[in-house]
C-alpha cells in the first residue's frame, strides 16, 4: 500500500460516501448528547410538570444552549468529515482522501487486493447501507474502508475493483464513462443449516468446559452445603450467553459460493458480512475436528489470508473461518474451491486419510515407531504428505487437525530439534505463512525424512512460484488455460484492452476450477 | 564448521565473526551479573541482620543457583557462536543456529520483503553488524548476528539484488 502525499495525477471521478454515513457511524455520540441534555425535560414532560423549573430558569437555559451547541458542533463535524471524504477508482489504483484538518490521502494498488468485504452492521442494514473493506497484505488495518455506501453501489464497486484487479475490465479511456462491470455470476456451493449451527455450538470445545464447570460447581456447593456458589455463577452465565450469541450471530446463514472473482462467503444474523477472497489468496488452510464433533462427523475450516491478519477477536475469527461446521462432503467441496488442482490422482482417498486416517494409508509418512514414547497417542496420526500442489500436515489423535499449505505460498521454513527429539531421532519442520489462525508445523518426523522434505519443499515452492507470474488471475488463467498463446507476453504488461469484459459473464464461470 | 543431523547434506556453512563472542559476553554480563546482584540483596540484608526472613540457606541458595546458571550460559557462548552459520544457495539463504536446540531455516530470495542491518554500540566498536530478513510471515525470525560490517553490507546488497530478480507476489 502506498501512502501518497502528492496530488494524484487524475482528478476526475471523485465520489463521496453516502451523506447519512457519519450519523450511522456516530449515532452513539448523538444519542449520548441528546440523552444527557434532554433527559430532564423529557422526564418533566412525562410527569406533566412545567418544562422548565422556575427556580433554575437561568441555569437551565445555559445548559440547553450548551447542549444545542455541542449537538451542532458534532453534526457540523459529521458533515465536514463526510464532505472531505472522497474516493476514486482509476489507473489501477483506489484512492481515498479523508480529513479536513489533518488530511490523509491514501492509494492502494488494485492488483494487490487480498480480499474485499462488504459489512453491514444492523443500523446500516436498516438504512440499506454497507461498508466496503479493501484488504492488502499488511496484516493490519484494512487498507481502504468506505463507510457507508448504498448496498447496490458497494456491490458495483466491488465488482469493478475485482474486475480490474483480475485483468478483465480495462480501465476507462480518458474521460469516457466506464461501462459498469457486471457483477460476476456466482454459484452457491454450500450453506450451513440453522440446526447444524446450533448443534455445533452445543458440541463445541466451549461447551465441554461449560459442562465441566457446571459439574464442578454443583459438586462444590453440595460439599460446602452453601447455595452462594450460584450467585457467583451469574456473571459467568451471562458471559457465556454472550459468547454463544456472538458465535450464533456470526455463523448464522453461512453460505459459500464460487465465482470467477473468487470464493464468496456470506453470513450473519443481525450484522451481515459478505467476503470475497480472490483465487490463490489463501495462504494456508486448517481443518479441525473437536472430539465431540466426531460423533456427527463435522469439521471446521479456517484459513490464513494475508489481508486479514492475525489479530485476535471474534470478528477476525469469523473472517478467517471458511466453513464454520460441515460434514465430509462440504469439506471436500471447500477443498476443491481452495485447491482446484489437488495434485494427486485420488484426492478423495488422500483427503479422507488426511482427515480421519492413521498410519501410512494413502502415502502419508508418520512419526517413526521409535518415537512413540514422546508421542504415545499421536505417533500414528502425525504425518505429512506432499502432493503436486500442496503439503498436507496431519496431527492430533483426539483433536484432529489437518493443515494444508499450497507450495507456492510457502514463505520460509525452519527445521528444529531439541535434545529430547535428538535422542529419538526426530525433528520438527515449521512452515512460515502470513499471520492468521493457521500455524503449519510438522511435528516429530524422522530426521532423515524431515531433512529430505525440507530440501524438496524448498525446490517445490521455487518451481510453483516460477509457474505463477501474474497477480491478475483471470489473464493468467486464460494464458495458462485453454487459450494456447503462441508468444507469451511479459507478465508486467497492462491488461489487454481487446479482451472483452464478457470474460466475467457466465461463459467463463468454471474457469477458476481449471487453474 | 559444526554440522548436525538436521542440516541438509552438502552445505558449506559460512561462520560469523569470532568477535561476536565479545558482543555476547557483554550482553551476558549486563543481563546475568545484574540479576545475580539483585538476587543477592536478600542475602546481604539477612547477613546484616536487617531481615529475619528468609532463612540464610534460602537467601544463599537462590543467587547461587542463578550464578551457576549464568556460568553455564557463559561456558556455552563460544560454542553457540560457532554454531551460527549461513549459506547462500542459488535460490535461497540457509541460516542455522543452536547446539541443544538446533534450528535450520531456509529463506527464499524471492520471498524477502526487506532486509534490515542493525548495529549496536558494542557491535560498532568491533566493526560488526546484525542482519535481519523479513518475509510476509511474522514467523520468519531470520536473524544473522555478528557479521563483519563489510560482509553485512555485501550480503544486504546481494540479497536485495537476488530478491528483485526472483521477486514473487504473495
Amino acid at each position: 500500500m502506498d501512502v501518497n502525499r502528492e496530488r494524484p495525477a487524475v482528478d476526475a471521478d471523485w465520489h463521496r460516501v453516502h451523506p447519512a454515513s457519519p450519523f450511522v457511524r456516530g449515532w452513539v455520540a448523538l444519542v449520548a448528547v441528546v440523552v444527557f441534555f434532554g433527559r430532564d425535560i423529557f422526564e418533566r414532560a412525562l410527569q406533566g410538570r412545567e418544562l422548565i423549573d422556575e427556580g433554575l430558569n437561568g441555569r437551565i437555559l445555559w445548559l440547553l444552549a450548551g447542549g444545542a451547541a455541542l449537538l451542532l458542533v458534532t453534526v457540523a463535524g459529521f458533515v465536514l468529515s463526510w464532505y472531505f471524504t472522497r474516493y476514486q477508482l482509476s489507473e489501477g489504483y483506489v484512492r481515498v482522501n479523508t480529513g479536513f484538518l489533518f488530511k490523509q490521502q491514501r492509494q492502494a494498488r488494485l492488483d494487490r487486493v487480498q480480499a474485499i468485504d462488504i459489512v453491514q452492521p444492523l443500523l446500516a442494514r436498516i438504512f440499506g447501507l454497507a461498508e466496503l473493506k479493501f484488504e492488502v497484505a499488511d496484516a493490519g488495518e484494512s487498507a481502504v474502508r468506505l463507510a457507508y455506501l448504498p448496498v447496490g453501489q458497494a456491490k458495483q464497486l466491488r465488482a469493478t475493483i475485482l474486475g480490474r484487479a483480475a485483468g478483465v475490465a480495462p480501465s476507462p479511456a480518458d474521460g469516457a464513462e466506464p461501462a459498469p462491470v457486471p457483477e460476476a455470476p456466482e454459484h452457491v456451493v454450500l450453506s450451513v443449516p440453522h440446526g447444524r449451527l446450533v448443534g455445533s455450538l452445543l458440541l463445541s470445545e466451549q461447551s465441554f468446559f461449560v459442562v465441566l464447570g457446571a459439574i464442578a460447581s454443583v459438586v462444590f456447593s453440595v460439599v460446602t452445603e452453601s447455595g452462594a456458589v450460584v450467585l457467583y455463577l451469574i456473571p459467568a452465565i451471562l458471559g457465556l450467553g454472550a459468547a454463544y450469541w456472538k458465535s450464533f450471530n456470526k455463523g448464522f446463514n453461512f453460505t459459500a459460493a464460487i465465482s470467477p472473482d473468487g470464493i464468496r462467503l456470506r453470513y450473519g444474523l443481525l450484522d451481515t458480512q459478505a467476503q470475497t477472497v480472490p483465487p490463490g489468496r489463501i495462504q494456508a488452510l486448517r481443518i479441525t475436528q473437536p472430539p465431540l464433533w466426531r460423533i456427527l462427523g463435522w469439521y471446521r475450516i479456517q484459513v490464513n489470508v494475508a489481508g486479514y491478519g492475525g489479530a485476535p477477536g471474534n470478528e477476525n475469527a469469523a473472517r478467517t473461518t471458511l466453513l464454520p461446521v460441515g460434514g465430509m462432503g462440504e469439506v471436500m467441496q471447500t477443498l476443491a474451491l481452495v485447491l482446484p488442482d489437488p495434485g494427486t490422482a485420488d484426492p478423495y482417498r488422500v483427503f479422507t486419510a488426511a482427515l480421519n486416517g492413521l498410519d501410512s494409508d494413502a502415502g502419508f509418512t508418520t512419526t517413526p515407531r521409535r518415537a512413540r514414547l514422546i508421542a504415545p497417542l499421536g505417533w500414528r496420526r502425525n504425518a505429512f504428505l506432499a502432493t503436486g500442489t500442496a503439503l498436507l500436515l496431519r496431527s492430533g489423535r483426539w483433536w484432529r487437525q489437518l493443515v494444508l499449505v499450497p507450495h507456492q505460498r510457502t514463505q520460509s521454513m525452519a527445521l528444529s530439534q531439541g535434545p529430547v527429539a535428538r535422542r529419538f531421532g526426530v525433528a520438527d519442520l515449521v512452515l512460515h505463512t502470513t499471520a492468521g489462525p493457521v500455524v503449519p508445523r510438522l511435528i516429530q518426523a524422522d530426521v532423515g525424512e524431515a531433512v529430505a522434505l525440507f530440501d524438496q519443499q524448498a525446490a517445490r515452492a521455487r518451481e510453483a512460484r516460477k509457474r505463477q507470474t501474474s497477480e491478475q488471475w483471470l489473464t493468467e488463467l486464460s494464458k495458462a488455460g485453454s487459450l494456447p498463446v503462441p508468444a507469451p507476453l511479459q507478465p508486467a504488461q497492462p491488461p489487454a484492452p481487446p479482451q472483452p469484459p464478457a470474460n466475467a459473464t457466465p461463459t467463463t464461470k468454471e474457469e477458476p476450477r481449471n487453474g | 564448521m559444526h554440522t548436525a543431523a538436521i542440516d541438509p547434506p552438502g552445505i558449506e556453512w559460512q561462520r560469523v565473526s569470532p568477535k561476536y563472542v565479545t558482543v555476547r559476553l557483554v550482553e551476558w554480563a549486563v543481563g546475568n551479573l545484574l540479576s545475580v546482584a539483585l538476587l543477592s540483596l536478600p542475602l546481604v540484608f539477612v547477613l546484616l541482620g536487617w531481615w529475619l526472613w528468609p532463612p540464610l540457606w534460602l537467601a544463599a541458595a537462590v543467587p547461587a543457583a542463578m550464578l551457576l546458571l549464568a556460568l553455564w550460559r557463559l561456558v556455552l557462548i563460544p560454542r553457540q557462536v560457532r554454531a551460527i552459520g549461513y549459506a547462500e544457495r542459488d535460490d535461497d539463504l540457509l541460516i542455522r543456529r543452536g547446539i541443544f536446540f538446533q534450528r535450520t531455516m531456509v529463506v527464499p530470495y524471492g520471498r524477502m520483503q526487506y532486509v534490515d542491518v542493525a548495529v549496536g554500540p558494542v557491535e560498532r566498536a568491533l566493526g560488526l553488524c546484525t542482519l535481519k530478513l523479513h518475509t510476509a510471515s511474522p514467523g520468519t525470525n531470520a536473524l544473522l548476528p555478528g557479521l563483519p560490517a563489510a560482509e553485512g553490507a555485501r550480503l544486504r546488497e546481494q540479497l536485495t539484488a537476488r530478491g528483485e530478480a526472483r521477486l514473487a507476489g504473495l
